[in-house]
């Protein structure tokens, strides 16, 4: 009696948990009745499926991120850059997405990378490094957000986004960039040394120049100075000399001769002939 | 990772309740007993007091015995703690209905599910380089990006953010903190080559971080991260390891170059001052030697005025004695020889050398002709005046 009642309870049980379902909120779900889809769109929660006939397929509902190896692209210039890209994509539409993929986040990531680099090969074949990688760096992520939502459509996913991570230089590239930054740099630098050399010497040259227009009108002034001197020394000689010049004459002569002959060893050999010598010989002052 | 797993098994309910639990379960154990009782055993479950359970007795009460345990048993499990830096992500068959704040909480289990995620410690990470321990060491394809003009920049960023919505970090997103490492290398490489290498690496370089900032957490909404950054650092900037180098000389020329201009200027302020100064003494001495040229002139001149107002008054007398005076001073000083032979044609032997070694020199004074002031003491010029006046009397008697 009550082994019956066990019994019953387990089998309800068995069957119970074949006909009930859990979407979590992470996840889409598909319901399939012997191959056929039957049902989408599920809401979160607890769903009844008929047990045996009918399956239920289940997929991650989250953000998906495709994250590919980096690939090198030629610019017009034909220089390689490598360019390292994710996309951030949903599944929307899980009928579409089941049926085109399988259900396959791989296979889908597969599709889509295929579309990325389709995309960026031709951006990047249209346009020079600078423009890549300054100018026009946004119009390219959204061209390619476009070009993968043309393809979403019919892997029933939704694109949120499509970003370029790097885009970078080879490593062979990357070197004669690093050398030309180098060279750069030691032309900054000559540059730097240079000009503090140039305005060094001007300053100096600027300085010395001062100093000698600096001495230079200080002498002239200066002698203007002694020449207003000298004038008027002049003119106080000359009034006073002029008062009776055959005197200053004498006056000044004899001064001379004083000057002059102030020495032992200057020697004079003398006549005494001279008015000095009047007395010399003769006490009456006759020749 | 920081948040436990679907259903939070790994902290057992039991060994955390413990003591609190029983008086509460004591009741909810009897009350089920009783239903229980009522339903499948008869009277029997109806007994009150601790009849307890009589495992064996007989099958209905052993029955209904083991289910009521295992009731308890589920009712005790659903029992969790959501720790205070945590909030706890409520699943109801894989539905969001409710996110729960820390503190003790219930929930069927089996039906509902917990997800604990940490929403208040701040996380961490690291771009463009990776701390081991207490080094750190460059992850280059990371850090190395391009800029505008084409150059290469080192950069390497820590990004430090927390949970902002705990329901979106679990539900919405693969994997968000990779998925943030994507945004800042993004976002930062996408800034970088929108601006030249010297703007990042010298004066940009904060507004880079406040630009990458803006760009992260705005690409985070949009992927419903839930994740809220709290600070982006530019650890560092700086040109790649090959060009450190040129770059550091680049550094050192602008040193040099303001060395040099330094030391110019230092020359410059010390000679022209130092002409000034020089200028200024060469005003001076000439200035100096323009009052006493004067000045002597002035004197020269009334010494000479004075004497010829003298001489005025006997000029002849005056001016002889001016001139034995004159010749005497000059004959007085000097080395002479007399030479009295008037048209001999002898030759007279003049030891000159001899004549310049026999007498010292005697170097005198400034003596002119004068008011006979070689004669006396010095005197006032008045004083001299009528000493000659009396002297000329003398001599003319």
């Amino acid at each position: 009696m009550n082994r019956a009642y066990i019994i019953g309870i387990v089998v309800l049980a068995v069957i119970g948990a074949l006909s009930v379902f859990i979407v979590d909120e992470r996840e889409v779900a598909l319901k399939l009745r012997l191959g056929r889809i039957e049902q989408v769109g599920y809401e979160p929660g607890l769903h009844f499926k008929w047990p045996l006939v009918e399956n239920v397929l289940k997929f991650d509902a989250r953000i998906q991120n495709l994250d590919a190896d980096p690939q090198l692209y030629l610019t017009v210039e034909k220089k390689n850059v490598i360019v390292d890209s994710f996309v951030k994509w949903l599944v929307q539409d899980v009928e579409r997405f089941y049926t085109s993929t399988g259900g396959s986040v791989l296979r889908a990531n597969d599709r889509l990378q295929a579309v990325v680099v389709k995309q960026l090969r031709d951006a990047f074949g249209s346009r020079t490094i600078q423009q890549v990688v300054s100018g026009e760096r946004a119009e390219i992520m959204d061209q390619l957000v476009l070009a993968l939502k043309r393809q979403a459509d019919e892997l029933g996913v939704a694109i949120i986004d499509a970003r370029m991570k790097r885009v970078d230089l080879p490593e062979r590239v990357s070197q004669s960039v690093f050398d030309r930054m180098s060279a750069e740099r030691k032309e900054v630098a000559k540059r730097f040394r240079s000009e503090g050399e140039e305005r060094g010497r001007r300053i100096r040259a600027d300085a010395d120049k001062q100093r000698e227009v600096i001495l230079a009108e200080s002498e002239r002034d200066a002698q203007k100075i002694r020449g207003d001197g000298d004038g008027r020394a002049t003119e106080v000689f000359a009034n006073a000399f002029s008062k009776d010049a055959e005197f200053y004459a004498l006056y000044r002569s004899l001064n001379s001769y004083k000057n002059t002959f102030n020495n032992s060893s200057d020697i004079l050999l003398l006549e005494p002939n001279s008015q000095f010598f009047r007395y010399f010989k003769d006490a009456q002052g006759k020749r | 990772m920081a948040w436990n797993q679907p259903g939070g098994n790994g902290k057992d309910p039991w060994g955390n309740r413990g003591s609190q639990g029983p008086p509460d379960l004591d009741e909810v154990l009897k009350k089920l007993q009783a239903k229980l009782g009522r339903m499948f055993g008869g009277r029997r479950g109806g007994i009150p007091g601790g009849g307890g359970f009589r495992f064996g007795a007989g099958g209905a009460i052993g029955f209904g015995a083991i289910l009521i345990a295992a009731i308890a048993l589920w009712a005790l499990s659903g029992i969790y703690i959501i720790d205070p830096p945590e909030q706890g992500v409520v699943l109801r068959f894989g539905k969001l209905v409710r996110t729960v704040d820390p503190g003790p909480h219930w929930r069927p289990r089996f039906i509902e599910d917990v997800i604990k995620v940490n929403v208040q410690t701040i996380r961490n990470q690291d771009i463009g380089f990776r701390r081991q321990a207490a080094s750190v060491s460059s992850v280059p394809h990371e850090a190395l990006m391009l800029t505008e003009d084409e150059n290469i920049v080192d950069l390497q960023f820590n990004v430090q953010y927390r949970v902002k919505d705990a329901s979106n970090f679990v539900l919405e997103v693969v994997d968000p903190e990779i998925t943030l490492k994507q945004a800042t290398e993004s976002a930062v490489r996408e800034i970088v080559g929108r601006n030249t290498m010297d703007f990042v690496l010298t004066e940009g370089r904060a507004q880079v971080a406040a630009e990458a900032e803006t760009m992260i957490q705005e690409i985070l909404d949009r992927y419903r991260t839930g994740l809220q950054l709290t600070t982006v650092n530019m650890q560092d900037a700086q040109p790649p390891d090959p060009v450190q180098e040129a770059f550091l000389d680049a550094i050192r020329a602008r040193e040099d170059q303001e060395r040099i201009i330094n030391e110019a200027n230092a020359y410059k302020a010390d000679i022209v001052p130092k002409a000034r100064g020089e200028g200024a003494a060469i005003l001076q001495r000439a200035e100096a030697y323009r009052q006493r040229i004067i000045a002597e002139a002035e004197g020269e001149t009334d010494r000479f005025l004075k004497v010829l107002d003298e001489y005025r008054k006997a000029p002849a007398v005056t001016r002889e004695r001016l001139y034995i005076e004159a010749m005497e001073s000059v004959l007085a000083k000097s080395s002479k020889v007399m030479v009295d032979v008037r048209g001999g044609n002898s030759l007279i032997y003049l030891p000159i050398d001899k004549l310049l070694g026999s007498r010292p020199g005697s170097a005198d004074e400034d003596s002119e002709i004068g008011a006979g002031r070689d004669r006396s003491v010095p005197q006032t010029s008045r004083d001299d005046a009528a000493r000659t006046r009396s002297g000329l009397r003398e001599r003319t008697r």
